[in-house]
């Protein structure tokens, strides 16, 4: 941990204007964030809340309206590098050629970008499958392979936009482990986004808890669990109390409803 | 029974193949037994001793070649411009809107309205029947070509735009592959439009080609031959057809999800 | 506002989109984007092929110009044989194509509904769509003689062919995904068939017969180069056998905006029917 900031956000704003009717609508109203080089920070909140945009923004696929962000800039390379939910690995590439692509994007000549992936691959825990195409993976293991390219290009941050979404439960929790696992030995900073309030407090140093219409941060909540975590700090009392603590957050900042009590 | 456990496992083959043979019994039965006049239909066994006549004398070989020539020709120049143009109508939107009216125009007119123009221009030689398989297959493969890559999953694209690839570089290593399955599906329609197209090119003006042969021998009546021609170009068609339907669906694998 | 860690030049700045304030005739081109590019296109075409006539870089002989055509076809209206060529061939058309679509859609829900039929007709249909009807058409010459009669087979093949292969697709699509659901309920069959067969095969019919709107138009030029007795496919042989390409491409002409007009029609018909369908068929793309 070198000290400063990997990522630093001030105003972030996404507003989208509908052609038809000419309304406005905030995704992101407005977004502070500070992120220290090497920590594994949460975005969590409901599907509305902006999270993913943020993402996007960061890593260049949207333009915000407003705002505007710093990254700790490397020496080669790209800052950041994202991860996907799904579908994203090339049913056309083999998984070596597919965690290579990153590179390939940044100007390495491929035989180059081949050889510096193949070690990526081990270390996601894809041993002997470089060979192999997308179709004979399952999800889990097209997922490693995904993480494994953002890996490649050794950027500074980790943007991760809800990867474990589409995998069913008992893969998505070993795979939880696994990131962890990796993390320690890559050491990157993370940002990642989930809507699911274990997988935050389990992942992470701080969980930025977000909320909807318009789209914003209520809270930045540090999560003191000793480090390594294994699977089973999900079944400790404090990890409930931060569990609990994130939910009356979110119940607290919806619409009440008729018989609740306004905050 | 051998046949039944052979029906279980196959079908479609099994009541295809039934189907065909057993059309070709009723055929050749109901012609001999009188119910209506040889001449109309031929009959199979007519049919054969007109094939074996007429490849034995070699007089057919000269129009199977012409014909495969003109299609050859014709099908390749198409391919070379199809494609390149489908992908750039699919690839840049602006080519897409400046080309969709006049393809559309293009793409209503029968190419049969095209060919006495097209014989005034060409004569009535090998040029004119090119042009005419040309315009047969081009918008088969051109209009497959371009859907290919309007549905490209975005996804894919966002990847290569994410990790801060070049447009060039997301045509290169995301388009072309994902493409190429409706690239192999346009060929093999286009190819069976331009079958189409140069045996009616050369039966309506020619003076060689399975066309050719297939009009003369019906100004002279000459049923059997006609149905031979006939039966030598669903050979070919079929043949053609399979033979790219494999090509294809080696590469099936390579379409974009659905889902994204 | 907290300051930032380190100075200035070690970070990289991603900033917000700045939106312009647009002219007026920018916004409307974005706006109407392929409109204008479309009519553009169509612009430029005619331009150019008129001043290309004109300059003899295109020789006129054989390829006219936008305003000969125009101005042949201004003569032609006035002809009354003209006007009969136009009967003949709509008569040809309406028929020919009438006669195949009662004919095929019933005709393919029946075979579809049985699977092992369907197979077993299958390869003939199939061999039978892919056939160049030119190659058919002495022989439906010996069955119908070279009046209108003959021209109406050849158009109904093309139409009859067109239409039919999509139907016994559609029923059988509808089979496979939907009928288990209902056999569960034990619906009675006429059930299934009024509420789920039909509407389900509904787009694969528009489809085919957006297919058979090209075959059938061909299907009377065809014929009409054939037996030449009268009609616009006639007119348009005659007029090339005696250099008149003004006159043919006029006629061309009239089977272009015939085509895109019956394009038009069924496609919206199709687009209808297809509101709750997602897939893609190249088929019917091409």
């Amino acid at each position: 941990m070198t000290g400063h900031l990997a990522l630093s956000a001030r105003g972030v704003q996404m507003e989208y204007r509908d052609r038809g009717t000419g309304k406005r609508l905030l995704a992101i109203e407005s977004v502070d964030l500070d992120v220290p080089d090497g920590a594994f920070v949460s975005l969590l909140g409901p599907s509305g809340c902006g999270k993913s945009t943020f993402l996007k923004i960061v890593n260049g696929l949207l333009l915000a309206t407003a705002g505007e962000i710093k990254l700790h800039r490397v020496a080669k390379g790209r800052e950041d590098a994202m991860v996907f939910q799904d579908a994203s690995l090339f049913p056309w590439y083999s998984v070596l050629d597919n965690v290579a692509y990153g590179l390939v994007c940044a100007g390495v000549p491929r035989k180059e970008a081949r050889v510096r992936a193949a070690p990526y691959i081990d270390l996601v825990g894809l041993q002997g499958f470089a060979d192999k195409y997308p179709y004979q993976l399952s999800g889990g293991m097209q997922q490693r392979a995904n993480l494994a390219r953002a890996l490649a290009v050794d950027a500074a941050i980790l943007l991760m936009d809800e990867p474990f979404a589409a995998l069913d439960a008992q893969t998505r929790e070993v795979m939880q482990a696994e990131l962890l696992r990796i993390w320690n030995t890559a050491r990157k900073t993370v940002l990642f986004v989930t809507h699911q309030i274990d997988e935050a407090v389990y992942l992470s140093d701080r969980v930025v808890v977000m909320a909807a219409r318009p789209g914003r941060v209520v809270a930045d909540i540090t999560i003191d669990l000793p480090r390594p975590r294994a699977l089973a700090v999900k079944r400790t009392p404090e990890f409930a109390a931060y569990e609990e603590q994130i939910w009356r957050l979110i119940q607290h900042d919806r619409a009440p409803s008729a018989g609740e009590p306004t905050p | 029974m051998i046949l039944g456990r052979i029906a279980r496992v196959n079908e479609r083959v099994f009541y295809g193949v039934l189907g065909f043979v057993g059309l070709a019994l009723v055929w050749e039965t109901t012609a001999n037994l009188g119910l209506y006049r040889k001449s109309l239909l031929s009959t199979p066994s007519a049919i054969w001793k007109a094939a074996v006549t007429d490849f034995g004398s070699g007089t057919i070989w000269p129009h199977i070649t012409t014909s495969l020539e003109e299609f050859a020709i014709g099908f390749f120049v198409s391919l070379v411009v199809a494609i390149p143009l489908g992908l750039a109508i699919g690839w840049f939107r602006r080519v897409d809107y400046s080309t969709s009216a006049l393809l559309a125009a293009l793409n209503a007119t029968p190419n049969v309205a095209l060919i006495p123009l097209i014989v005034l221009i060409a004569g009535i030689g090998l040029e004119s029947k090119v042009i005419v398989v040309f315009l047969s297959a081009f918008f088969a493969v051109m209009v497959t070509t371009s859907a290919g890559v309007q549905s490209i999953a975005r996804r894919h694209l966002e990847i290569t735009r994410s990790f801060g690839g070049s447009q060039w570089l997301a045509f290169r290593t995301v388009a072309l592959p994902s493409t190429l399955p409706f690239i192999l599906s346009g060929i093999r329609i286009g190819a069976g439009r331009a079958l189409v197209g140069v045996v009616s090119a050369e039966f309506l003006s020619a003076n060689k080609g399975l066309g050719f042969y297939i009009g003369l021998t019906g100004s002279f009546l000459d049923t059997s031959r006609v149905m031979l021609g006939i039966v030598l170009f669903g050979v070919f068609g079929v043949v053609l057809g399979e033979l790219l339907r494999v090509i294809e669906r080696r590469f099936e694998i390579w379409r974009p999800d659905i889902r994204s | 506002m907290t300051q930032h860690a380190a100075t200035a030049e070690a970070f990289r700045t991603i900033r917000p989109r700045v939106r312009r304030p647009r002219h007026p005739l920018v916004r409307f081109y974005r706006r109407n984007e392929r409109m204008v590019l479309s009519a553009a296109g169509v612009v430029l075409f005619f331009a150019a092929w008129q001043l290309g006539s004109m300059a003899g870089v295109i020789d006129p002989y054989f390829f006219s110009s936008p305003t000969a055509i125009v101005a042949a076809g201004a003569r032609e209206v006035q002809v009354p044989r003209f006007w009969n060529d136009v009967k003949i061939s709509a008569l040809e058309l309406g028929v020919g194509s009438f006669a195949a679509v009662i004919v095929a859609v019933p005709l393919g829900i029946a075979i579809g509904w049985y699977r092992r039929i369907s197979y077993t007709f299958d390869p003939w249909m199939n061999f039978f769509n892919a056939l160049p009807r030119v190659a058919l058409v002495p022989l439906v010459v010996l069955w119908a003689g070279l009046g209108p009669e003959m021209k109406a087979v050849i158009v109904f093949l093309g139409g009859f062919f067109s239409i039919i292969l999509p139907t016994v697709e559609g029923v059988r699509t509808v089979e496979r995904s939907l009928l288990d659901v209902s056999r569960s309920f034990r619906a009675r069959e006429r059930l299934i068939f009024t509420s789920l067969v039909i509407p389900g095969t509904l787009p694969f019919i528009a489809s085919g017969m957006r297919v058979a709107v090209g075959r059938v138009l061909a299907g009377v030029i065809i014929a009409e180069f054939y037996a030449q007795t009268s009609g616009i496919g006639v007119m348009v042989a005659r007029s090339a056998a005696t250099q008149q390409p003004d006159r043919m491409l006029f006629g061309v002409l009239i089977f272009t905006l015939l085509g895109l007009l019956l394009t038009e029609v069924v496609g919206s018909g199709e687009r209808y029917l297809q509101r709750w369908r997602p897939s893609i068929d190249l088929e019917e793309a091409a």
